[in-house]
């Protein structure tokens, strides 16, 4: 595997990605394990979420005294997208933890570890993001080409992604508190991005979502599955985030990639 | 053509307790003037220090020293897990480590399924683990017992799966930590002599072990550390004679085993 610690930061980082047989097998497996000899198997992560968006929805769209035509096709993404990037941002911290055996014993790029957690969220949202198809069609959902932009939209989410987990690997292996931190911060900003709510409604604290770079990650999925584009300024902010974060994540990488290996 | 250049090697390797490891510890620490981070300190082994030796083609070298004194470091180093703190380690060529032989295993999934899974992780290709799969199998002697999940194997026949995956591949530097254990007397036989054939097709072998008998047939040279410093570092019986010299009590493993008959060495 003639693989040096630290040779170059960047491998660690790009190199990650030359392992899909390691990572997308270590993925995979880790969702087949939590279903092993259950009866519906990955299925149940379908299920499971749509029974909460259905209950979700109904309740709510009582509550806003909203169409649920409109409510539940808009809350189904919403919880879907997010529902990937909370899990992965807080199954993120333990990327390396969860790996420790092999950290500690071959030589692969950190890179790996990372991709495997990001991975196996993808797995799940593609098991959830099928629950859409028949609320769009139960709710009569207008198909429009711009259906498509969800692809590239759902794509900038995980490179985004893929930074976040890369940094918070690191900082948690080193610093214990922050996985904690980290779970409560996901847990407020499921409130205080748009998902359950439409941005509108906050009236004139609508900057409040203006200024959340998930607000306009959601939207690069959302907007297009609902039927339209989403604004400039939701691509601008995506792209932004991924160039300025994965800067962060290989300035980081480059700090501490010689030490990881002891933290873990 | 495979190659060990380690010059002035020292590494250094930091041991947390609970208190560093708390961010808010750190940052009181700061705001406080200094005082709460002395609380929690840093200890920091030196695991290695300033070796320096060479590796070339045809070196099958026996790691020796008491526990603790940096042989697992060492493989460590060699496999690029572990970064150099100071100094260099150059290591041309590729390299098979041996430090766990259930790497990569999966309890729950079956023996089929773990070759896969280990395979992957060991960084064989899907055909390579196609490939091997018969002589896996016939080498384990699992039959039908590879289709049943992992869990349910005793040890000797989890350590015969683990090991016949281990040694699938045709490694140039090849590097085992004290990896032969427990297991039935036949199942050694064979595993010994498969060890010894991957050992052959690799170009330099690196390997740690309290059992002398093992390391006689597999070594020509030995490499002898103490507390992180290489003591002496030269043929095998020269430095095994020096190296058990010191000893007062001989450092014999539990395990009665010895070499199967016939098994010549390789010196």
């Amino acid at each position: 595997m003639a693989y040096a610690v630290g040779s170059t930061i960047a491998r660690e980082f790009i190199d990650g990605f030359r392992f899909p047989q390691i990572w997308g097998m270590l993925g995979w497996d880790d969702i087949r394990q939590r279903y092993r000899r259950s009866l519906l198997g990955p299925f149940w992560i379908t299920l499971s979420m749509g029974v909460f968006i259905v209950l979700l929805g109904v309740i709510y769209a009582r509550l806003f005294k909203t169409d649920i035509a409109v409510y539940l096709p808009y809350l189904s993404v919403g919880l879907v997208t997010w529902g990937f990037i909370a899990t992965t941002t807080t199954e993120g911290c333990r990327a390396f933890q969860e790996g420790e055996r092999i950290l500690k014993q071959i030589k692969l790029p950190y890179g790996v570890y990372i991709l495997r957690v990001v991975w196996r969220n993808v797995i799940i949202f593609l098991h959830t993001i099928v629950i859409f198809i028949p609320v769009a069609v139960l709710f009569k959902v207008e198909p429009t080409w711009y259906m498509l932009l969800a692809l590239p939209g759902m794509g900038l989410i995980y490179i985004n992604q893929v930074w976040v987990t890369f940094v918070l690997a690191i900082l948690c292996s080193r610093y214990r508190d922050i996985m904690p931190i980290v779970a409560t911060s996901v847990q407020i900003l499921m409130f205080a991005t748009p998902i359950m709510y439409v941005r509108d409604s906050l009236g004139e604290s609508a900057w409040i979502a203006d200024i959340n770079p998930l607000y306009h990650l959601i939207e690069l999925v959302r907007a297009p599955l609902l039927g339209q584009a989403p604004a400039i300024l939701s691509w601008e902010v995506g792209i932004a985030t991924a160039v300025v974060g994965t800067a962060m994540a290989l300035a980081l990488l480059v700090r501490t990639s010689r030490r990881i290996v002891f933290w873990v | 053509m495979a190659r060990i250049l380690l010059n002035d090697l020292s590494v250094d390797i930091p041991i947390f307790d609970v208190g560093t490891a708390s961010l808010k510890k750190a940052l009181l620490g700061r705001a406080i003037g200094g005082r709460f981070a002395q609380a929690g300190s840093i200890v920091t082994v030196n695991a290695l220090k300033n070796l320096s030796f060479e590796a070339h083609v045809g070196d099958r070298i026996a790691l020796v020293g008491d526990n603790g004194s940096g042989k697992s470091t060492l493989l460590r180093v060699l496999s690029s897990v572990y970064p150099p703190t100071v100094g260099t380690a150059i290591v041309e060529g590729h390299v098979s480590p041996m430090f766990d032989a259930t790497l990569g295993m999966n309890m729950d999934a079956t023996g089929l399924e773990n070759i896969r899974m280990s395979g992957t992780i060991w960084g064989l290709t899907r055909a390579q683990i196609e490939g091997s799969m018969e002589d896996i199998a016939d080498f384990t002697e699992l039959g039908s017992y590879l289709e049943v999940p992992v869990r349910t194997y005793s040890n000797g026949m989890l350590l015969r799966l683990a090991f016949a995956i281990a040694t699938v591949r045709d490694p140039e530097i090849m590097l085992i930590d004290e990896v032969i254990g427990v297991g039935d007397q036949k199942f050694f036989t064979k595993a010994f002599a498969r060890l010894q054939g991957v050992i052959q097709r690799s170009q330099i072998l690196v390997v740690a072990s309290h059992a002398d008998e093992i390391l006689r047939v597999l070594c020509n040279k030995a490499l002898w550390l103490e507390h992180g410093k290489l003591v002496k570092y030269g043929a095998f019986e020269t430095v095994m004679a020096a190296y058990r010299g010191t000893e007062l009590v001989t450092a014999e493993p539990d395990s009665e085993w010895s070499p199967p008959l016939g098994v010549a060495a390789t010196n």
